[in-house]
């Protein structure tokens, strides 16, 4: 479980985060929603000890992050942090040398899954396969909870569709999954929990399949409630 | 020990280009020089022996013998130096910056990767160091083989024949980067290892505070000059010459090895807790 | 291991370009050549306790490094001044006895030899302190410290120099100690309206009530004398025994303008003797000689003075008890040595040590004179010469010297 508690975050003299807190299971896929410059993105780049908070804190597992969590705990950000000039290969190598969770075959599965070419430079690659490939990078590691910062901004729709396939595969069973957007059209049913955040503050955490069972309410029912009372 | 070194590894090999095309234009410039300053001393012999029929023996009481100082001085040899200089200096800087720039900012790679995070401010400073070894080495191979190509174009009775020793130690600003003792090696590149790592500090201080960061880093540069020079303060203005010469030298090294520390330390703390991306 | 190439092939090229330089440049014997002082006449055993320190350097390269050389009756020995002898830097013999022997007491003294005095008792430490601003200096004081040798005590303090408004700057020439009380020599530099001069002050101090007792000025500019001015020199002792006279060579000096110069020119020349205890002032006579105070010697009974007058050293000795003047003798040196420039000279044991300064092929002169005499006769014990062991070897060199050790 990760657990985010009561974290502050300012950029000079604006608040950015007045004391966020939720929790994301493992096993479950949960989405923070927001619009641009909520400091979604700040989270993500909090739970990996990316940028420093001003208060609060972060358990994964019950504890704080340190160098062995990255073995357990990975985060994609929204452009590939790759060298450019590296290939596909070159990429996983480095990847492979550095993390003992890396996992060789559900990489080659992934390459196969997104019909990427190996040998290929990433500067060659085209915005969609560089986000496949950011994928790829990110869930070949046998780590229990993923971050994803908007997998979906930018990318053509059979892209789009393609990496939203990934989530209903095996690739992302049984993980924790933290993913980050601003339009949740394509993904409302993949789920499980919701957290809206506005003005630095979380608005409403629940959880999606509730919504939908007890109240008969869809995630986008749900924030139309919230964002127009 | 083994991610440092894989660290290492993949930071040299990713200034490996800049470092070949330094050492390529040093090799190039640096034998032009040799053409160049030999062809010239050649001609002026020809012309004073041949035209104005000056015998040899007076020539050469003239003039002097060609050797390889006359190379050494010429900025044939001391550009392309000072360009692999200026080229560390840049490095020192930008092998931090480039992590940031552009749109696959690789900081997150390494900040996120399996390891202390110390080790990458090692690997960066030992990457310095390769590179910086690296030009003193092999410009230590090419002297040699230019002083070959000189022995090639002067005849014999043209020529002062020096050794790589000689020639290094005849040139004040060559002693610099080549001390004619170990010690003196240590002691001198151990002084630009304190300094790379107190740039170093000063950077990281800047990617985690920006604007606060670079007054942040200043101070802390400041801080470490006054530290480093406190006991020679202290002896002069203080206590009366109160040390014998070796015992400063002993207190400037405990001096330099804590404001060594006192960087790694500082350096650890920000990349662990106050570096942002 | 592929991967690892690059990174690899430059860690060997490093390791063994450098490592190989360095191991060349400290097995490397450069190559020296040996010099000797090749006996002429007298027993050679007379130069065994003699060691002349100096530099020797290579011409034939153009670049102008010298090694550190001792020779000595042995030969010569080369020692590469190392990283850390550049940093300690290299004091006096006597004092690094004294740093040695007396580590804490010698804490910020200085190298200065004329600064300390030894007796059986005491090692005794005077200098010379001021603050210096823009304009001018002041605060003039004596430091003075006191070891025991006995019981390792230390007495220390400080005194204000008297008469100290016009000094522009002082330094320490000699300190005695008789008994209770220290003797400070110094060369005071004056300003006056005019212009600056010198005066050499003995100040008396007591060491039990810590205060200047007396203040006697030894040499001044002399009243009315149009132009003239005086120099004083303080004839040479050993450093490290303690003599209760001072002897001065005094001599006025008249500045002679010439249409596009200046010369001058010694009117006057005397020599006194100055009891430190008694505070007795004597005039000493002495003959015409050209007297070089460089040279001269004080021994604590007899002065010698000397001086050169072609290529001949001149030794005429004045016995300072029975005040007489004692034969003068003549020591010959050979024709090409040093030019007549003067050579250097030690006393000790009643023992005249002289040895020239140079050597420099170019210049012709390939050999340069060691001599040592009784002091008293003149009678030559040991003539030689320094000069290369083998004659074929290099003559594109020189060599300097600049310190006689007699141990």
């Amino acid at each position: 479980m990760i657990e985010v508690k009561e974290i502050e975050k300012r950029y000079g003299r604006k608040k950015i985060l007045k004391g966020v807190s939720f929790t994301a299971e493992k096993g479950e896929i949960t989405c923070l929603i927001g619009i641009n410059g909520v400091g979604k993105t700040t989270i993500l780049k909090a739970i990996m000890a990316l940028t420093p908070l001003h208060k609060g804190q972060i358990l994964i597992d019950g504890k704080p992050i340190d160098k062995h969590s990255f073995e357990k705990i990975t985060f994609i950000p929204d452009s590939l942090t790759m060298l450019p000039h590296m290939t596909i290969n070159e990429a996983m190598e480095f990847m492979k040398d550095f993390y003992t969770c890396w996992n060789q075959k559900r990489a080659n599965e992934l390459l196969g899954f997104f019909r990427l070419d190996p040998s290929s430079r990433i500067s060659s690659l085209s915005k969609g396969n560089t986000a496949k490939v950011n994928l790829l990078l990110g869930l070949a590691l046998d780590v229990d909870y993923v971050l994803m910062d908007e997998p979906f901004s930018g990318i053509d729709m059979f892209s789009r569709e393609e990496i939203a396939n990934v989530f209903t595969s095996h690739l992302i069973e049984n993980r924790g999954v933290i993913i980050t957007t601003h339009e949740i059209g394509d993904i409302e049913h993949l789920l499980d929990k919701v957290v809206l955040l506005d003005d630095g503050l979380v608005t409403k955490e629940f959880s999606a399949e509730a919504a939908r069972e007890n109240e008969g309410k869809s995630v986008i029912d749900v924030m139309r409630e919230v964002y127009q009372k | 020990m083994k991610k440092y070194l894989q660290l290492v590894n993949f930071e040299f090999n990713r200034i490996v280009k800049l470092f070949t095309v330094l050492l390529g234009i040093t090799f190039v410039a640096q034998m032009i020089g040799v053409v160049v300053q030999s062809r010239s001393y050649l001609n002026l012999a020809n012309e004073k022996m041949y035209k104005e029929m000056m015998p040899q023996a007076e020539f050469l009481e003239s003039f002097g013998q060609m050797s390889f100082l006359q190379i050494a001085k010429s900025s044939w040899f001391f550009g392309p130096i000072a360009l692999c200089v200026a080229g560390v200096a840049f490095y020192i800087f930008f092998i931090w910056y480039r992590d940031w720039i552009g749109k696959n900012t690789f900081i997150y790679r390494l900040l996120m990767l399996p390891t202390s995070r110390l080790n990458i401010f090692f690997a960066k400073i030992t990457t310095i160091l390769l590179m910086t070894f690296g030009f003193v080495a092999v410009q230590l191979i090419m002297i040699p083989i230019e002083i070959m190509v000189l022995k090639a174009m002067v005849p014999n009775e043209f020529r002062l024949d020096l050794g790589v020793m000689e020639v290094v130690t005849s040139i004040p600003e060559l002693t610099l980067i080549f001390p004619s003792s170990i010690m003196e090696f240590i002691f001198n590149y151990g002084l630009g290892l304190l300094a790379v790592s107190v740039l170093f500090t000063g950077i990281l201080f800047e990617r985690s505070y920006k604007w606060k960061g670079i007054l942040a880093g200043l101070l802390y540069g400041a801080l470490a000059v006054v530290v480093l020079l406190l006991p020679l303060l202290l002896h002069e203005f203080v206590l009366n010459n109160f040390f014998y010469p070796i015992e400063l030298l002993v207190l400037e090294i405990i001096m330099g090895l804590l404001v060594l520390s006192a960087s790694i330390w500082v350096s650890g703390f920000l990349l662990k807790k106050k570096v942002t991306v | 291991m592929k991967k690892y190439w690059k990174f690899i092939s430059i860690l060997v090229v490093i390791l063994l370009s450098i490592g190989t330089f360095y191991v060349k440049s400290a097995t490397s014997e450069e190559n020296h050549p040996e010099f000797v002082i090749k006996t002429q006449s007298g027993d050679a055993k007379e130069i065994e306790p003699l060691i002349l320190d100096g530099y020797y350097s290579d011409t034939s390269t153009m670049n102008y490094k010298s090694t550190n050389v001792k020779i000595s009756s042995e030969g010569s020995t080369y020692e590469r001044r190392s990283f850390l002898d550049q940093i300690i830097g290299q004091p006096p013999a006597v004092i690094k006895v004294y740093q040695e022997k007396y580590r804490s007491f010698m804490r910020g003294k200085g190298t200065n030899v004329n600064s300390f005095s030894e007796t059986d008792q005491v090692l005794a430490y005077a200098d010379v302190d001021y603050k210096t601003d823009s304009f001018h200096s002041h605060d003039f004081t004596f430091p003075i410290s006191i070891l025991n040798k006995e019981d390792g005590s230390v007495q220390s303090f400080t005194v204000e120099i008297p008469d100290s408004e016009n000094m522009d700057y002082a330094f320490m020439e000699d300190v005695q100690m008789i008994e209770d009380e220290l003797y400070l020599i110094t060369n005071n530099m004056i300003r006056s309206s005019e212009s600056s001069y010198d005066e050499k002050h003995v100040y008396t101090i007591d060491l039990n009530n810590q205060t200047i007792t007396n203040d006697e000025t030894l040499s001044q500019v002399p009243e009315g004398q149009e132009g003239n001015h005086v120099v004083a020199e303080i004839i040479r002792t050993s450093p490290t025994e303690a003599n209760d006279h001072l002897i001065l060579l005094q001599k006025e000096i008249k500045v002679i303008h010439d249409p596009e110069s200046y010369r001058e020119e010694v009117v006057k020349q005397e020599v006194i003797s100055y009891n430190l205890a008694t505070k007795e002032k004597e005039s000493i006579p002495m003959s015409d000689l050209p007297i070089d105070s460089e040279l001269s010697f004080f021994d604590g009974s007899s002065i010698y003075f000397i001086g050169v007058e072609e290529q001949e050293i001149v030794v005429s000795p004045y016995h300072l008890a029975d005040g007489k003047a004692g034969e003068e003798y003549r020591l010959q040196l050979s024709g090409d040595a040093d030019h007549g420039s003067a050579p250097m000279t030690t006393i000790k044991d009643g023992k005249l040590y002289l040895s020239g300064m140079q050597i420099n092929p170019k210049l012709n002169m390939n050999a340069t004179d060691v001599i040592v005499a009784d002091v008293k006769t003149g009678e030559i014990l040991f003539k030689g010469q320094i000069t290369l062991d083998d004659s074929e070897a290099t003559n594109q060199y020189e060599l300097y010297l600049h310190e006689m050790l007699v141990e």
